[in-house]
Order: structure tokens, then sequence, then C-alpha cells
């Protein structure tokens, strides 16, 4: 996909990057590791309540153990798989190991917030089954409204604010600030990556926790 | 030990779910959804089973005595009054279920003994017990799905019974493989039966009820009809069921 990528904008947009084509393809690697990450975990947490309806009719569980459980899975492969490619690149680039440690913090970050969308839509998939459709959508959007393949300058000043209330912006572009730039990172934007992210897990846990008496009806 | 008080239980029943959000969101933009109706399964029940009893539980069909084992069980909440329950449950409802069918049956033992709140060394202990019992040897690499209905049966009753659970909830299961199988089955559950293990049963078959149970329970509409020894209530119980059939026939 990053390559992909490159070779179609990675002249266009190379500009905005230093000139420089590697730094356009690392800077698309990023945010794609970030909207993947998003993207599987919840929506393999969307079908994971109902999926195991039998289960939980047989035994008492504690319903959130599904969902988590797949957000953690997902983790676990993270972090075993594309995480020490990233903190290479990171020390790689910006030449700092404080750089490298805290490129994680907006991962860290990125947890949360699936974490809370995970539980939201797989307590809401219980109820509306073609939920799935729309939540395609959904993550279509939130992919094309983050700036994965173009950077975020482009888009009109006008518009610009309204990207902000995607919350996988916010963690993409704290991820690049950290790898590209060789000062340290930018405390503000990592502090708002987690009160954001915060506040998604606590949404997502209110809603859970408001819907979870009526779950097993619809088992 | 099992205390139930005043439970009541409102559901919301099958044929009520709309499970769509495209018909959802149609229906309140024409101003015609209401809100799902409920129906109360279960009637100001009170209960108290004491450590080491067997009861037997009996009733029409939907009469609410599955519901009944799964508010025991904890798997649903009753909406009015409580249910107190000591000791590790082990429930058996539908035989079968909760196996996931990708994984190694070695592997489905022990994360169902994970859920049934053994810890997960000690499954790795009884791992081959429980194959030998269920007669599994052969079979313990094979993915669940791999195995016939009558294995499956077998592998979940082998499991539920050895993990020794203080509570047995035990949900028309006792027709489980084979007459041989069957005969192990008994034994087993008569060996249980001596311990100071409870047991809950639900079961249509009368003799065995009788045989097995000190109380009955007799449910009828999510109400306790009747509680006593086997023998009356179990006689009282077939005594109107030949009355509605009577009364049908005329």
């Amino acid at each position: 996909m990053t390559g992909i990528y490159t070779a179609l904008f990675g002249a266009e947009f190379a500009s905005y990057y230093n000139d420089s084509l590697l730094s356009y393809a690392m800077a698309a690697f990023l945010g794609l590791i970030v909207i993947h990450f998003f993207s599987a975990s919840t929506t393999q947490a969307l079908t994971s309540i109902v999926s195991n309806g039998t289960l939980l009719n047989k035994i008492k569980l504690p319903l959130s153990i599904f969902p988590v459980g797949i957000v953690t899975a997902n983790t676990v492969q993270f972090t075993t798989g594309v995480l020490p490619l990233v903190l290479f690149l990171t020390l790689l680039k910006s030449g700092s190991w404080v750089n490298m440690c805290m490129v994680i913090l907006p991962f860290i970050a990125l947890i949360i917030i699936c974490l809370g969308i995970a539980l939201i839509v797989s307590g809401l998939y219980v109820f509306f089954r073609d939920l799935q459709y729309f939540y395609e959508l959904i993550t279509f959007s939130l992919w094309i409204s983050s700036p994965v393949f173009y950077p975020p300058d482009i888009v009109p000043e006008a518009i610009q604010p309204f990207l902000k209330f995607n919350p996988l912006f916010i963690i993409i572009d704290s991820i690049r600030q950290i790898v590209f730039s060789s000062h340290v990172p930018y405390w503000s934007v990592v502090f708002s990556s987690f009160s954001t992210a915060l506040l998604i897990l606590a949404i997502g846990l209110a809603c859970f926790h408001c819907w979870k008496t009526q779950y097993m009806d619809l088992l | 030990m099992i205390t139930l008080n005043q439970v009541s239980l409102w559901r919301r029943t099958q044929e009520e779910l709309t499970y769509d959000l495209k018909k959802t969101i149609l229906s309140l933009l024409e101003g015609r959804y209401h809100r799902p109706v409920k129906h109360r399964i279960l009637n100001d029940i009170n209960l108290s089973i004491l450590t080491g009893e067997k009861i037997g539980i009996i009733g029409a069909n939907g009469s609410g005595k599955s519901t009944l084992l799964k508010v025991i069980v904890g798997i649903l909440e009753p909406t009015l009054g409580s249910v107190k329950t000591h000791g590790r449950i082990a429930p058996l409802i539908e035989l079968g279920a909760g196996f996931v069918g990708d994984l190694s049956v070695v592997n489905n033992i022990l994360t169902y003994g994970v859920f049934l709140g053994v810890p997960l060394s000690t499954m790795r202990q009884r791992v081959s017990a429980i194959l030998e019992f269920a007669e599994l040897e052969a079979y313990a690499k094979t993915p669940v799905k791999a195995l016939s209905s009558g294995m499956t049966a077998r592998l979940g009753f082998a499991i539920a019974t050895d993990v020794q659970p203080d509570i047995l909830i035990l949900d028309e299961v006792l027709s489980v493989g084979d007459e041989r199988f069957k005969a192990k089955c008994q034994q087993r559950m008569q060996k249980l039966w001596q311990t100071q293990t409870t047991v809950v049963v639900v079961s249509h078959q009368m003799e065995f009820i009788q045989a097995a149970c000190d109380r009955v329970i007799w449910l009828h509409q999510g109400q306790i009809q009747q509680v006593g020894p086997a023998q009356s209530v179990i006689e009282a119980y077939l005594a109107t069921a030949r009355e509605q059939q009577r009364y049908a026939l005329n």
C-alpha cells in the first residue's frame, strides 16, 4: 500500500516533506499503520459479542471481555509485528532516543480510542445487525478524512478545523511530529491525543454499561 | 446454597426484535416507532435450595424452566428481587454450545474450564482424565467442528462434571450419546449425587426426576405452582396434563 501511494502521489506531495520521496513514503506508512490498526480491531470487535451469544447464554461471563480481548489481540499482533519497525524508523529519522521512546505514547492513545469505539460498536451491533455495512462506511470516511496519503496542509483552511474532530487525525499528526522532528515532542499534541482518547473510552464505557442489561434478551 | 427472593423477570420476546438499524430509523421518521414490549417470564419466585439438595424442575414448554436456570446461574439478572448463590456453579445448559469449532479438543477443554472458573494449571492436569472419560483420546488434536454431535455432547458432559462444581445445573442433558455412554454418565451422576453437590435439573423424563430428586418444583407460566416431595408434585403435574388433554379432546 505504501508503495502504491508513493508511486501515485509521491511526486506531487513530496514538496511538503522536504522534497524527499522517502519521507513521503514514511509519512504514508505511519498513517496506514494507524488507520489499519483502528479499522481491523474495531471491525473485528463489532461482531464479537453477538458471535459469542451462545456461550454467553450458557456461562456467566463479563460481557466486555470480548471486545477488550479483540483489541488486546490486535495490540499484541501490533507490538510484535510493526512496532519494532516504527521504533527503528523513528530512531533513524529523528536521531534521538527520547523520540524513539516517545513515539509509543500516541500508539497507546490509539489503543485507548480503539477500546472505546470497540465497546460502543460491539454493543450497538447487538441491537442493529445491519450495522456492519454502516460501519464500513464510517471507517472509510474516517480513513479518507485522515491525512494518510495526503499532507494535512492541502486541505482548505476553512475545512481544517473540522478535521480535528477526527480522533485519528490527532494521533497520526502527533506520530509524524515525533518521528520527523529532531527536537523534543510537542507535549500539547500528545496531551490532546490522550485527552481525546480517554474521553472516547469514557463514552464507550458509559454506553456499554447503560445497554448491558438489555443485551441478554437479544442474544 | 441458592436463595431466590421474590424474583420476577421481564424480557423482550424474540419475535419483537427488529435487529435492523435501517428499519428502526425509518419507523422513527414515520413516527411508528414503539418501545419494545416486554413480557413477564418469571413471576414472584421465592425459593431456597440447601447445600447438597437435588432439585428437579418440571413444567410445560415455555413455562420458564430454562429461564429460571439462567437466573440462578447469573446469566440473566432479575428485574425485581434478588438471587444469592454460594460456591462454584457449573452450568450444563444446551450441551455443546460454547465450544470454539476451530480449536482443538484439548484447547477447548482448557478454555471451557477457564470459563467455568477453574485455573488454567489445574485444567492442564485434568485434560487427560477428561479425554479418557469422553473416550476422545484419539481426537485430542482434532478441531471440535470435526467431531460428531454425540462426541461434542460427551465432551461437554465430561468437562462440566469433572470440574467438581458446588452447584451443578442440568438442562435436559441426560440423553447424551449411545446406550453404553449413557450408563457411564449415570454412574458418574450417581457419584455426584452422593457428594455434597447441589444439583438443579430440568427434565421431561418424570421417572428420572422421581428417582433422582429430593424436591420438585412445578413451574406454570412463570410461577411456582407447587413445591414438594418428588412423587406428589409429579402426580399432580401429570394429573393436570391429563386433564388438559381430555379437555382438548372433548
